[in-house]
């Protein structure tokens, strides 16, 4: 990584002049970004002191009651509670599946560089197509595969209803949603692996480690930095998930599965409170820079060895 | 490290079961399209197809909006593409090539907009641009996409932009031409394989994107294929048949593009993220 860094860093034979262009050059992009992001941003703070319920019509000015109702509110600590069981559960299920596949793909078999690239093909996958195929494969009635393979070998002996009660239907969205992430998970952590210097194994081996200490004293700790910016995306980006539970269960049965996006996915659209679904966008972001800071602060931040 | 016999064999099965469960739900979508409407909802399942019809896929053309869906899309995926990518080789030339003070901070500010949550900007960019009038336009889509992947087209292009050797820009630099002219004849041919990878990672983005999609649109006529395709579900009485021949004509160019780029876009994904 250092090497890296200082071969970008030496170079140059003519620098100085460059540095306006250097703002020239990204100003499209933070340009952009400003209009289309931190102006919005900023919008949403002032909207979420009115009282608009639909876009467009008039609004007054109440101050902070927005926030006061989204915090008394039970149903929105209840998604944040959705939220954290959604969180645990992904990055459970995804970090054990995708460590077992990067170890395999680590390996030198003719298969795994092949493999390498069409794992991937379930996190490519449209979100619709994903929920269509999901959907039919769990499906209790006729031509649900699933079912029909269980009860085919006598496990069952009528269909499971997968979105049936709250409990399975969390379940049955984390386990299809890890399907679709843990191949991009086992990816980042070959990338962790495959920077390991193999001669690190080779010494170990020759002081007489076992593979259980060579896991343990050289791939753990070398992969730290790895996991630690994994562990804080992944976070950041299952906990943004929505489609996938949006399109299987609307957050239902009865809220079973409604996390805060859902929340104020129904705040703004569907029940049409737009000023409460800022408010409630706003302690949501609240929360999560809240949840990374302490993140940061427990796992360490990948970049201050630099 | 060498590895035994059975050692191998053990291996190759294990990777095959994971590709099993990956891939398999992928063949059993394309199986179904292809299934008459009585074979689709048998309750003995085949799991090898034993009829063959392409009547869902002439339905598919002939009598659902998803033709106008697919082009909405194409039209949408392809702007973005263009726009991002544009944007984030300006940007990423910009970071590697000059030392500009606060190319750290505006590399990190990428990290964040890349990992920020996107379901924050919903309630925020949805009021803006019903503000301006964009609902319901092209452009809404558009400039939502390019934000939700520039970012992180950035980061993908800087661990190609390091294996660009300086000396030959330096080289052409010193012979006199200016750095605009570097850029689009010397450093984009060697970074063309990112450019692939960043150029798939946006349209991928755009083609599925659905949370935005189903918002900002609200025609018919203008409607992209994720929130098209999810919105035959409730349309027809759930035809599934027709449902997999849609997923299959909806994912068959996302295979070809992953087929041709796949490479390219992984290893930069994968370098990318051992350089975070």
């Amino acid at each position: 990584m250092r090497a890296i860094a200082l071969s970008g860093q030496t170079a140059s034979a003519l620098p100085r002049q460059r540095f306006s262009l250097g703002y020239v050059l990204i100003a499209p992009l933070v340009l952009w970004l400003l209009l289309t992001v931190i102006i919005p941003l900023i919008g949403a703070v002032g909207l979420s002191l009115q009282d608009m319920r639909i876009v467009g019509t008039a609004s007054n000015y109440i101050g902070l009651a927005n926030y006061g109702r989204v915090l008394s509110d039970g149903a929105f600590w209840a998604a944040a509670g959705r939220s954290v069981l959604w969180v645990v559960g992904n990055a459970v299920l995804q970090t054990a599946l995708g460590f077992l596949v990067a170890i395999l793909l680590n390996q030198r078999l003719r298969l795994a560089r092949a493999a390498r690239m069409w794992i991937l093909l379930s996190w490519v996958l449209p979100t619709a197509v994903l929920v269509i195929i999901w959907r039919w494969m769990l499906s209790s009635a006729g031509g649900g595969l699933i079912n029909a393979l269980l009860i085919e070998a006598r496990l069952i002996r009528l269909p499971i209803s997968f979105f049936g009660s709250a409990e399975s239907a969390m379940i049955t969205l984390i386990v299809i949603n890890s399907w679709r992430w843990f191949p991009l998970t086992a990816l980042f952590i070959l990338a962790g692996l495959q920077a390991i210097p193999d001669e690190l194994y080779e010494a170990a081996k020759v002081d007489g480690a076992s593979a259980v200490q060579r896991f343990r004293h050289i791939t753990l700790p070398s992969l730290q930095p790895v996991l630690a910016s994994l562990g804080l995306i992944g976070f950041l980006w299952s906990v943004n998930v929505f489609d996938v539970i949006w399109l299987l269960t609307q957050g239902g049965p009865s809220d079973g599965t409604t996390t805060l996006p859902v929340f104020i996915y129904n705040a703004a659209f569907k029940q049409y409170r737009l000023s409460e679904a800022a408010a409630a966008s706003v302690i949501f972001g609240i929360l999560l820079l809240a949840c990374a800071a302490l993140f940061l602060r427990l796992v360490g931040s990948p970049e201050r060895e630099r | 490290m060498r590895m035994s016999f059975w050692g191998k064999l053990l291996g190759t099965a294990a990777l095959l079961a994971v590709l099993f469960v990956i891939l398999f739900p992928i063949y059993w979508m394309a199986a179904s399209s292809v299934k008459t409407p009585r074979e689709v909802i048998a309750r003995r399942v085949t799991l090898v197809p034993q009829s063959f019809t392409t009547q869902h896929y002439e339905k598919l053309l002939s009598a659902s909006n998803f033709p106008t869906y697919t082009f909405n899309s194409a039209v949408i995926s392809l702007s973005t593409m263009i726009i991002s990518v544009s944007l984030a080789v300006l940007a990423g030339y910009g970071v590697y090539q000059t030392k500009f003070v606060g190319r750290r901070v505006f590399l990190r500010a990428m990290l964040v907009a890349y990992a920020f949550p996107t379901v924050l900007l919903l309630v925020p960019l949805y009021f803006v641009l019903s503000a301006l009038g964009l609902i319901d336009t092209y452009f809404a889509l558009i400039i939502v996409n390019v934000t939700l992947t520039a970012p992180f087209a950035v980061w993908l292009l800087q661990a190609f932009f390091r294996n660009v050797p300086q000396d030959v820009i330096d080289a052409a630099l010193v012979d006199g031409a200016g750095q605009l002219f570097v850029l689009w004849r010397i450093v984009l041919p060697l970074i063309a394989p990112g450019i692939a990878a960043i150029g798939i990672f946006c349209f991928v983005t755009s083609w599925t994107e659905y949370l935005f999609a189903s918002i900002l649109i609200n025609t018919d006529a203008l409607r992209t294929l994720p929130p098209g395709l999810a919105g035959i579900i409730g349309q027809y009485q759930i035809d599934w048949g027709l449902l997999m021949a849609g997923a299959v004509a909806m994912t068959l160019p996302l295979v070809i593009v992953f087929a041709l780029f796949g490479r390219s876009f992984v290893s930069g994904l994968t370098q990318g993220a051992v350089k975070v």
